[in-house]
């Protein structure tokens, strides 16, 4: 289990992550959600112990990685933004040179390089210079090299960048099967990728988490006001009439007649969609009118995704800033310090 | 530590800059021996010794060494490979000493070229080894600190160019303080001319090419060569702390 608390990392005056803390537990494919400078690569940065961070804790199955930095990173395979290869070696020579780095060694050494290439499909551009190589193969021998010596924690920073949509798919397949004996965190901006393939989904922008949870809760606030469309045959005024009765109705905002006797319907609903949607068609079946398309809409993700993400953080007091900038006992001239430094955050 | 000393050597020698760099030296140093060698008629016979001519060739080392150091953490930089080494279960420090020691073993590949000419004279004539030898520590011992030296700066860009070029810069200063501390100017301020030049490295290196091994000149060489390591580690470490 990966513990992150009150995760936080200046870079300057400039804060790019905001005490964050979050769990990654055995065995979950935790996706990092966040739009670009969002403060994603730089928490992945930390929780590998690449960035010292300004503030907080990582702890790597009760390791913390600042304190014994080496043995808490014996357990984590990682892929940064950029694929971190050596343009003038080979594939193999890469990949040797990795493991070693791990610690692997002798024949255990061969048997892992020839295990990862398998995994990723790279043993084909195995002797070639990783210079010669196109984007996505790279990608893949970043990745390979994260996946040498099978550690517990996989830490992906948007390992399906660059590669094709046939690769993408199988990147995906292959971060969902090591997903049942590892525990994954992979970062994204797609939201597809995220929910077709992770358990949990930690949202983060301005360096602050706005979400933790499954996908599936985090679309459920949005789903209580659903909206009918209903296009059906038949006379307009009766369609209006019968839909209005319609029990778990709230109202109809708009009705169009497309002609040939067609009418549309847009319903906000206040009960369960199915039952509506079921006592729709029975009526209008009575009736002998037809339904030619009936369906509500769905939240989308990138709904879902914006909605999370722009929607205000919990502004703080001035009296709790306060307190977080200055320590207890410091003198009236600190706190003007302070003052001006959170104006400058605020900017 | 082994993997990464072996791909900085795999670095040197599965490309052709290793051979460059060594033949560009060979070149030079055959350029002093022949030089040298043409003037003994000139002049007395026992003038001519390998170890004078090790004196006079630290002025092309001092351009040489931070071409073969300028990659050392530029590179790693450039590339974006840091992070696989800071992220990899191994120290900072012993990815500073494997570089190092990379590094040194292509200093001595280039030094070993040399050994021909003693042993063509030894040959044909008599060499004074235990002055030879002597010569050889002198100059594995100077070349250590400035290899150092070179990876220090490399720590401080992204850019091996520039490695290399302030690289030369800071070795020439270093290479002539003691002129520069026995120099009219400073000779006014004699405490100042002392210090710097208790921390000239000519004056120490000259003893080894007349044939003395002193403590004292190996404990500088050594002592600068873990000041300027330590220092690199520090400049890694404070980078990583400074990024963004």
């Amino acid at each position: 289990m990966i513990t992150i608390e009150n995760l936080t990392k200046y870079y300057g005056h400039n804060r790019a992550v905001n005490d964050i803390s979050f769990t990654i537990n055995d065995n979950e494919i935790l996706g990092f959600l966040g739009p670009n400078g969002a403060g994603k690569s730089t928490t992945m940065n930390m929780i590998t112990g690449y960035l010292p961070m300004s503030g907080g804790k990582v702890t790597i199955n009760d390791t913390d990685i600042t304190e014994s930095p080496v043995k808490a990173k014996k357990n984590i395979g990682y892929l940064p933004e950029i694929p971190p290869v050596y343009p003038d070696m080979k594939v193999t020579e890469y990949l040797d040179f990795c493991a070693g780095l791990k610690g692997i060694k002798g024949k255990e050494k061969k048997m892992e390089t020839e295990r990862v290439m398998k995994l990723l499909g790279i043993k084909d551009v195995s002797g070639k210079l990783i210079r010669n190589l196109s984007k996505g193969y790279k990608q893949r021998v970043g990745f390979a090299q994260a996946l040498l010596g099978d550690p517990k924690f996989l830490i992906l920073d948007e390992p399906t960048v660059g590669l094709d949509p046939n690769q993408v798919v199988e990147v995906r397949n292959l971060i969902k099967s090591l997903g049942k004996e590892h525990s994954v965190i992979f970062s994204s901006h797609i939201l597809s990728e995220v929910s077709a393939v992770c358990d949990r989904v930690v949202i983060i922008n301005k360096g602050e988490i706005r979400a933790i949870d499954t996908i599936e809760n985090l679309e459920k606030p949005f789903r209580e006001s659903l909206t009918l469309h209903i296009k059906a045959a038949g006379n307009k005024a009766v369609a209006a009439a019968l839909i209005g009765a319609t029990e778990g109705v709230s109202e109809i905002t708009e009705a169009e007649d497309e002609g040939n006797n067609i009418s549309s319907f847009i319903v906000q609903l206040s009960g369960d969609a199915e039952q509506v949607q079921d006592k729709i068609a029975a009526e209008f079946l009575k009736n002998q009118l037809s339904i030619l398309e009936i369906y509500t809409d769905k939240p989308s993700l990138e709904k879902v995704f914006t909605e999370l993400i722009n929607r205000p953080v919990q502004k703080k007091s001035l009296a709790e800033l306060m307190d977080e900038v200055i320590p207890e006992n410091s003198s009236a001239d600190d706190s003007d310090d302070a003052q001006e430094e959170k104006e400058e955050d605020d900017e | 530590m082994f993997p990464i000393y072996k791909k900085e050597l795999q670095s040197f020698f599965y490309t052709p800059f290793a051979y460059a760099i060594a033949a560009l030296f060979m070149l030079l140093f055959t350029y002093m021996i022949g030089g040298a060698v043409s003037n003994i008629q000139e002049s007395n016979t026992l003038k001519f010794s390998f170890v004078e001519i090790f004196y006079n060739v630290t002025l092309y080392f001092i351009f040489l060494i931070p071409i073969l150091t300028m990659r050392t953490f530029a590179d790693e930089r450039k590339f974006g490979t840091e992070v696989l080494l800071m992220t990899s279960p191994v120290s900072v420090l012993k990815i500073v000493l494997s570089k190092f020691l990379a590094n040194i073993t292509v200093f001595l590949f280039m030094l070993a070229g040399t050994l021909i000419f003693p042993i063509i004279t030894a040959i044909n004539g008599t060499v004074v080894v235990s002055q030879l030898i002597c010569a050889y520590v002198g100059i594995f011992a100077w070349g250590s600190m400035f290899i150092a030296l070179g990876m220090l700066i490399s720590s401080f860009t992204e850019n091996s160019i520039i490695a290399a070029i302030i690289g030369e810069i800071v070795m020439f200063a270093v290479l002539f303080l003691d002129d520069f501390a026995n120099s009219a100017f400073i000779s006014q301020f004699p405490k100042l001319q002392s210090v710097l030049y208790a921390f000239a490295a000519q004056p120490r290196f000259a003893y080894f090419s007349q044939g003395f091994i002193r403590l004292s000149d190996l404990i500088f060489f050594v002592s600068a060569v873990i000041v300027f390591l330590a220092w690199t580690y520090i400049s890694i470490e404070k980078r990583r702390w400074n990024r963004g």
